[in-house]
């Protein structure tokens, strides 16, 4: 029993592993849908495990999508060198904004991170190296469109955002940012250093979501403000991980996987109301279900133990 | 049974599964792939017309002895999406053909899959000059839009004939523009236009309903305080109507009053706000007047879905899968090569108005588009007032002020030298 848990990983990455050769194009890239919002929520929820709540999503996705496409068509830099400095831009956005805004509290901290896309989505619109509002066209996609090696680079981010994760909740830092959620006083006049560990858990989370944002743009050779700073990038992640269930590692993967896919699926059953649907089955199940999937499935199996 | 009878019963057996298979060969339709944003108002107009035109085809018979099937992809204005939809489109459903498009932002998206595939293309949308550059030598790619510079250079040429005829006053003119990528677009592709006519040009963002926005008023007090003869906007359908009422508001009424959204909302034909509005555009339903194919189309659209076509994307989404039918019956196949070749021979004579020719643009090898119209709604329909070959009314100059409305709404009485 003990060993179950981690033989079900491994079950999953290698079935992860082994698709691509069972899948066409077109599931390919869903499934490049399913990683980057599993990237997206899962680094969401680690910062919402110390009890902030962020909205920076979109915003950091952009910085590392923008960077990266930016990169590629002023430099020519490899795509992967694009994305790893994608990434490094969106961890020093947010260590110098965090670094500002993390004093804030609550509901200012969730409007400032709000804040943070559409400032960004500002800037490049008026910005002609940024292509100002037309955006940027990359010569190639990278892999020149290979989609089996596009599938392993956002296999690999999901698989890294994963990991992170599980190591997250092994350190000192999650004790200390577990501490911070539940009562800030307590956790001063224990000794830990709030500011210091809020600014390490934001430069992470967003430096993941930049490379998420960076290596999503170069697979469409192209990036707009409109694309890059969508809205849907901030709110549709939150979603999922509240679908699966947030404060887990497995929650958040969970709900990215079941409402990426069902979101194409929708897609092609309902071509003209699919977004209608959608949306009515992402509110109904946060209003029955707002444990999420991983509550639904603790309760069951602490009702079957008991 | 010897040898022999076993021999001719199985020679008679495969003649017969042949014919048999043969025959479902025949029987399987050729496919186009359509991808569209199917919540807009552009996609709605789009899908329908492109469900009708396949309807005409099939009911005389279908292409190649086969009928035709389209197949509908929702992009939601998104370039992941659109790249998503087309590798459905090419692997799952292997489509012959790929048509439809109208956002810049999610044709830039489909470009590496498109060239990755290397389909015949034949897209209605897209109007960027980006898109042109990275469309550079690809064969199979063909436009049936203008480019967005090409644009702002034929309303410009239709306002100095109609400043000519009308003795229309704009030296000092008010761009107001929605901040994204269509609304800065155009403004940028104008602003060399309207100066180098001698237009005291201002511009200024704003954001547009459809995107969070609709408060307009700070944009419109300031092309009051400009003094601006003629005030542009450039945004989405849901501006129009908010722009409208808080014009009258403030009580601006220049000169001309522009709008040029896509597509209008439903509902403006029948508000008293519109009146005078000047607008650019592709197509009126007013043109079925003077043009048989247009009214053709206007007549099988409101029969088949019991409503109007709002957006010029209708009759450009019928003229797209109409230029396809042909271009099939004239290839009599769909091999890449064959079919690029017929669509080069296109002459279609569109319900736009235009006959659709492929020519050289600046950089791609097949373009196609239909001609820039300036139009004004006068007493709630939407009428062409240029080009003066396929105008079905006259100009109403200036445009009324708000408290002079009822007795203002009259054609202009300045034109010069113009028949009665």
């Amino acid at each position: 029993m003990k060993y179950s848990k981690y033989l079900a990983v491994l079950v999953l990455f290698i079935v992860a592993a082994a698709l691509p050769n069972y899948l066409g194009l077109y599931q390919l890239q869903i499934m490049n849908f399913v990683f980057v919002y599993i990237a997206f929520a899962l680094s969401w929820d680690m910062l919402l495990r110390s009890g902030q709540l962020s909205f920076g999503i979109a915003g950091f996705a952009g910085i590392g999508g923008y960077t990266s496409v930016l990169c590629g068509y002023n430099f020519a830099l490899s795509p992967i060198l694009c994305i790893l400095i994608g990434s490094a831009v969106a961890g020093i956005v947010a260590l110098f904004v965090g670094s500002q805004v993390l004093k804030l509290r609550g509901l200012y901290f969730s409007i400032v991170t709000l804040a943070i896309g559409e400032i960004f989505r500002v800037i490049v619109r008026n910005l002609e190296v940024t292509g100002a509002a037309e955006g940027i066209l990359l010569p190639n996609a990278i892999f020149m469109g290979n989609a089996t090696k596009t599938y392993w680079l956002m296999f690999a981010i999901a698989t890294f955002t994963i990991i992170i994760s599980i190591l997250f909740q092994k350190t000192r830092i999650y004790y200390a940012l577990t501490s911070i959620s539940n009562d800030e006083i307590v956790a001063a006049s224990s000794g830990v250093n709030i500011f210091k560990y809020l600014v390490i858990i934001f430069v992470v989370t967003s430096a993941i979501q930049g490379m998420a944002g960076a290596a999503y743009w170069q697979i469409y050779a192209s990036v707009t403000p409109e694309g890059a700073f969508n809205l849907g990038f901030a709110l549709l992640p939150i979603t999922m991980a509240l679908f699966g269930g947030v404060g887990t590692t497995w929650g958040p993967v969970i709900g990215s996987a079941i409402l990426s896919v069902t979101a194409e699926y929708l897609k092609l059953q309902f071509p003209h109301g699919h977004l209608l649907v959608y949306g009515f089955i992402m509110v109904a199940a946060i209003l029955w279900f707002p444990s999420g999937i991983m509550g639904v499935f603790k309760q069951f199996t602490a009702k079957f133990n008991t | 049974m010897n040898v022999r009878k076993i021999v001719r019963v199985m020679v008679a057996v495969s003649l017969i599964w042949g014919a048999l298979t043969t025959g479902a060969l025949a029987a399987e339709p050729i496919k186009m792939g359509a991808i569209l944003p199917l919540a807009d108002s552009t996609g709605k107009d789009g899908s329908r017309s492109m469900e009708l035109a396949v309807k005409q085809i099939n009911e005389k018979g279908g292409l190649l002895g086969r009928q035709v099937k389209l197949i509908m992809m929702d992009d939601e204005m998104k370039g992941d999406k659109a790249a998503a939809a087309l590798d459905k489109l090419v692997t799952v459903d292997n489509v012959d053909i790929i048509v439809g498009g109208v956002g810049s932002g999610a044709t830039m998206g489909a470009i590496p899959g498109m060239k990755k595939y290397g389909k015949v293309v034949v897209w209605i949308g897209g109007a960027s000059g980006k898109i042109e550059e990275a469309m550079a030598g690809q064969d199979w790619f063909f436009h049936l839009h203008a480019w967005d510079y090409q644009q702002g250079a034929l309303w410009e040429t239709g306002y100095l004939e109609m400043e000519q005829k009308y003795g229309i006053k704009r030296k000092k003119t008010f761009m107001a523009y929605e901040e994204g990528a269509f609304g800065s677009g155009s403004f940028k592709a104008g602003k060399p236009i309207y100066e180098a006519a001698g237009n005291e040009l201002q511009g200024e963002a704003f954001k547009s309903a459809a995107l969070g926005g609709g408060d307009y008023r700070s944009v419109l007090r300031h092309a009051k305080e400009f003094g601006a003869e003629s005030f542009i906007w450039t945004g989405y359908d849901k501006d129009a109507l908010p722009i409208m009422e808080q014009a009258k508001e403030i009580g601006f009424a220049p000169g001309l009053f522009v709008g040029s959204p896509p597509g209008w909302p439903v509902d403006f034909k029948n508000t008293p706000l519109n009146q005078a509005v000047m607008f650019y555009s592709y197509w009126s339903e007013a043109q079925g007047v003077k043009n048989k194919n247009s009214k053709m189309y206007s007549d099988a659209f409101r029969k088949e879905f019991k409503d109007d076509p709002v957006t010029y994307f209708g009759p450009l989404a019928y003229t797209n899968i109409m230029i396809v039918a042909e271009a099939i019956k004239r290839a009599g196949t769909l091999d890449n090569a064959a079919l690029i070749k017929a669509l080069e021979a296109t002459s279609y004579a569109s319900p736009m108005g235009d006959t659709f020719v492929f020519k050289k643009s600046k950089i791609i090898d097949h373009q196609a588009f239909a001609s820039p119209k300036i139009m004004q709604w006068q007493n709630g329909k939407a009428q062409v007032v240029w080009p003066w070959e396929v105008a079905t009314a006259k100009l109403i100059y200036p445009f009324p002020a708000w408290d002079k409305r009822d007795k203002a709404a009259v054609p202009a009485k300045k034109a010069k030298g113009e028949k009665k």
